[in-house]
């Protein structure tokens, strides 16, 4: 009988071993839950909110965005002071002296000169590699670098494949202190000079692609690979431990897919201006958990609310705000910020969800090329064809009913009112009938000659009930059939790559405040046009405004095309602006900003009636 | 004995390679680029070339050779000659999609939460399966046993995001019994591993009460109580002893299970296992951390067959 028991004694010490190897921290003065799990700590390689978030904790960049100014303006970071070239052309950053990396070695202008070239080399697989191509001889330098890296692979003559590598890693670093306009006349003083003036590149250097690693430990990570002559960095440079901060934070563990750990960094220059000792980011991916996790005290803050169950918290909100006798609008009329109504209104569990204003626009692509994938003529080549697809979407129909999470119907591309000065078109609006006749003036009388549509979308989230909505008001008012292909979203990227699609479904968030964020990709090849739209009229106006040094006539340019894509050519059709739900209780918390920009200065996060700062 | 153990881990590596390569080639066959973001802003395609060189990704049967010289230990053992000091003997290789982390590390992070949560789930499993089954079995068609299989019934039918939902909703957000969003502690796996082990329970409950029935009705069973033994002693020593003999059968295949197969549970509890990366790994074409996780997984599954297959013949001495 004994050895009966003996499987459920094995199996007991098998959980008493997994238990025993678990190390317990207590709770972190701020808890909350990112919008999805950080993928690297490497700046160059990041492409995520998540990533940029937690780069916005562990590191600084020259500049930092000033929250309490609606434009978000650049504030000094780690430069304290700069100046700029009367052309536009050249900006000199004076370093503080008093800015220091975690283990107190100073910030220097050979830090960001080291860490800028990380991206400007193609191994490195940098997302944001384009945006160092502004700066003068980046995109020659990069294409230059690529072009000796697939020669070095391909050539099998080389003798001693290693000295020949670390001889083309010197000459490549040489290349570029000589090509690419960075330098730095003193440790303290870094030169930008840029190819053509950028008005907003000071909101850029405030921007997590742009901030600085500590040369030196790069650097000791930093080996050659006489294979192919890229040079490798091993990861484990940026794990606990081993990465070093500028900022307010340090990272002090990293258990992957359950929980990052930050501390205070105590060589910050702007210490005084740190809320919590500690924060932790527990990694928390279903919807419904993440919930339960803030309803029980778990965390603090969840940054992007998704159950199903979203739109009916949303309504027992608006249902709150009716109980409250027009204080709401009162409050809203005396411009008071959607954070600060909850928190002048009485506490109530019904309040801690936000659904704010974000910089991100949801939308259909069609297809600009003369021919579809297959070979056929593709109808939507035809900007008549797009402009009355686009003119027959019941928008609101589909943020009321689908989406529910009460956000705007989109005209534009652009987020309206995110951007401090800039005129947004207007876009156009649902016109069923001049949709009809702009199709039977395209040759397609009540539908008729028009292949069957086939609207491209992936298999996640709600993606399917708003392409059913699209098609059915398409078939009602354009008289098509419309056939929905619903694919697992690397297929379906692949698809949109190849332009293997007549209309897919798209989104797109901007990273920097101007309007160059998303209308660069509709230029004829950018990298991102995944439209294949190619107009001679809205490239010769970007590349006008590129060099027009008024700012108010360039933002003018950057308006007027805009309308060029919303109202006349129809590359794709926006659909609604995205709202970032929250989940937080603003009566316990302050410090969460709800700029359309959604920048978070999360370091800044204090408990309500905390004393002296300190949670 | 010996001998049989010997022969089946000799197996392993063979029927390690015959699943890499059908994983591989299937894996390879998935439409979509690794390298580049299913949405947003994408790499410039210098960038994806520069990557595709790096991570060997050009070509199938390159890819194919070099993982399995790494992942095999074979490159170890030839750096080790050459007088290198590699840092891994099986170098599973890189995460494509967490790019910081080797798919080694991963695995040695999320592997023991998932054979912990596993292990649990067939202790509680067992408890109440067995449990269950004996109670039903002393009366057969009585209330009891009515109820026990209804409940079993109930427990192999409702799928485990079901019951994860209720059991959170009840315990965690009503009564505050259990936490969620932290791990390390006996409590916090509680419910996970209560979800997890019902449908094994259910099972386990009507194969004990298929043997107890059986064994009560038995010869042995009936001059036992000839004899004049408690009933107590009859149900509890002399027929359990055999009823139980198809529940350690089972118990190997059921635990393989229960350690790989908490994909669901580990979602709904923020269990931070290796079921969830299998999915994403999936999604993202992560092909090192895909064939990383199955054979880590296929592993598992040989050895733990194995092993209850020896327990199954030390506890039965009639098939040593």
């Amino acid at each position: 009988m004994a050895r009966l028991l003996a499987p459920l004694l094995v199996l007991t010490m098998i959980v008493w071993a997994g238990l025993s190897r678990e190390v317990r921290h207590g709770r972190a003065d701020f808890v909350f839950v990112n919008r999805g799990d950080v993928s690297t700590l490497d700046v160059q390689q990041m492409s995520w909110l998540q990533d940029f978030r937690v780069a916005g904790l562990l590191l600084e960049g020259l500049t930092r965005h000033d929250l309490a100014s609606p434009e978000l303006a650049p504030a000094p970071g780690v430069a304290g002071r700069w100046d700029t070239s009367p052309d536009g052309l050249t900006y000199t950053f004076h370093l503080r002296p008093d800015a220091r990396w975690s283990n107190g070695d100073p910030v220097t202008a050979e830090d960001f000169i080291a860490s800028w070239r990380r991206s400007l080399l193609p191994e490195n697989g940098a997302d944001y590699a384009r945006l160092f191509h502004l700066i003068r001889g980046g995109r020659d330098f990069y294409q230059r670098r690529a072009g000796a890296l697939a020669r070095f692979a391909g050539d099998r003559s080389v003798g001693d494949r290693g000295r020949a590598a670390a001889d083309l890693w010197c000459r490549t670093l040489e290349d570029f202190s000589n090509s690419v306009g960075l330098s730095a006349p003193d440790p303290l003083t870094l030169r930008v000079e840029l190819e053509h003036p950028v008005p907003y590149f000071l909101d850029l250097t405030a921007f997590a692609a742009f901030y600085p690693q500590h040369a030196g430990s790069v650097r000791e990570a930093e080996r050659v690979d006489p294979e192919s002559g890229a040079v490798r960095t091993d990861p484990a440079w940026c794990g606990a431990g081993r990465l070093l901060s500028n900022g307010p934070f340090v990272l002090e563990s990293w258990r992957f897919k359950r929980e990052m750990r930050l501390v205070r960094n105590e060589h910050y220059w702007d210490a005084g201006s740190v809320g919590p000792r500690t924060i932790a980011i527990p990694s928390i991916a279903d919807g419904n958990a993440q919930v339960v996790a803030f309803r029980t005290g778990v965390v603090d803050w969840t940054s992007d609310v998704t159950p199903a169950y979203r739109g009916e918290m949303l309504r027992q909100k608006e249902a709150f705000y009716a109980e409250q006798g027009g204080e709401v609008e009162r409050l809203r009329a005396a411009g008071v910020g959607p954070i600060e109504i909850d928190r002048r209104l009485p506490a109530d569990p019904r309040s801690c969800i936000h659904a704010l204003p974000s910089f991100g626009t949801y939308f259909y692509n069609f297809n600009c090329r003369p021919f579809l994938a297959d070979g056929r003529a593709n109808p939507f080549a035809d900007r008549r064809v797009r402009r009355a697809f686009a003119l027959t979407v019941d928008k609101a129909g589909i943020t009321r009913s689908v989406r529910r999470a009460g956000e705007p119907v989109a005209g534009t591309l652009i987020p309206p009112g995110s951007l401090g000065g800039y005129e947004s078109p207007r876009g156009l609006g649902f016109d069923p009938p001049a949709a009809r006749a702009l199709l039977s003036e395209a040759g397609y009388p009540g539908g008729k000659g028009l292949p069957v549509i086939e609207l491209l979308f992936n298999a996640e989230g709600e993606h399917d009930q708003i392409a059913q909505a699209a098609a059915k008001d398409w078939a009602l008012h354009l008289g098509v059939s419309v056939r929905l292909v619903q694919k697992e979203v690397r297929s379906f990227r692949e698809d949109v790559k190849k332009g293997n699609f007549m209309v897919s479904r798209a989104s797109w968030f901007g990273d920097y405040g101007d309007a160059t964020t998303f209308l660069d990709i509709h230029r004829t090849g950018d990298g991102n046009n995944d439209r294949g739209y190619s107009s001679d009229g809205y490239d010769a106006l970007l590349a006008r405004a590129e060099r027009e040094p008024d700012a108010a006539l360039r933002r003018k340019m950057l308006s007027e095309a805009e309308r060029m894509l919303v109202e006349d050519d129809l590359p794709f059709v926006p659909l609604f602006h995205y709202a970032q739900v929250y989940l937080f209780d603003a009566h316990a918390i302050e410090g969460i900003s709800d700029h359309p920009r959604q920048v978070q200065q999360l370091w800044r996060v204090r408990r309500i009636g905390a004393k002296g700062g300190v949670p | 004995m010996t001998r049989s153990v010997l022969r089946r881990l000799a197996q392993l590596p063979l029927i390690l390679v015959v699943i890499f390569t059908i994983t591989l080639a299937l894996a390879w066959a998935v439409p979509g680029n690794p390298l580049e973001n299913p949405e947003g802003p994408q790499p410039p395609a210098e960038a994806v070339e520069a990557m595709k060189a790096r991570y060997n990704l050009g070509s199938f049967w390159a890819f194919y050779g070099t993982y399995l010289d790494r992942a095999s230990g074979a490159g170890y053992v030839r750096a080790r000659l050459a007088g290198e000091r590699p840092a891994r003997v099986f170098d599973l290789g890189p995460s494509l999609q967490y790019r910081d982390r080797t798919v080694n590390e991963i695995l040695g992070e999320s592997l023991p939460v998932s054979m912990g949560l596993g292990a649990l789930a067939m202790v509680m499993a067992l408890l109440l399966g067995v449990s269950a089954g004996v109670l039903g079995a002393i009366k057969p068609g009585g209330w009891l046993d009515h109820a026990t299989l209804g409940v079993a019934l109930v427990g192999v039918s409702v799928p485990s995001f079901v019951i994860g939902a209720v059991l959170l909703g009840v315990f965690t957000l009503n009564l505050g019994w259990f936490p969620i969003g932290e791990w390390g502690t006996l409590r916090a796996m509680v419910l996970p591993a209560l979800a997890l082990s019902l449908p094994y329970a259910a099972y386990l409950a009507r194969l004990t009460r298929m043997g107890m029935v059986d064994a009560l009705a038995s010869d042995y069973a009936r001059s036992a109580r000839a004899k004049g033994l408690p009933e107590r002693r009859v149900v509890l020593v002399h027929a359990l002893r055999n009823a139980l003999l198809p529940v350690v059968s089972y118990l190997g295949p059921a635990l393989a299970g229960a350690m790989t197969g908490s994909f669901v549970v580990e979602v709904i509890f923020t269990v931070p296992g290796l079921g969830q990366h299998f999915v994403a790994a999936v999604q993202n074409k992560d092909l090192f951390l895909i064939m990383g996780i199955v054979l880590a997984y296929s592993t598992m599954v040989v050895l733990l067959n194995l092993g209850a297959d020896v327990m199954y013949r030390w506890v039965d001495p009639r098939t040593a």
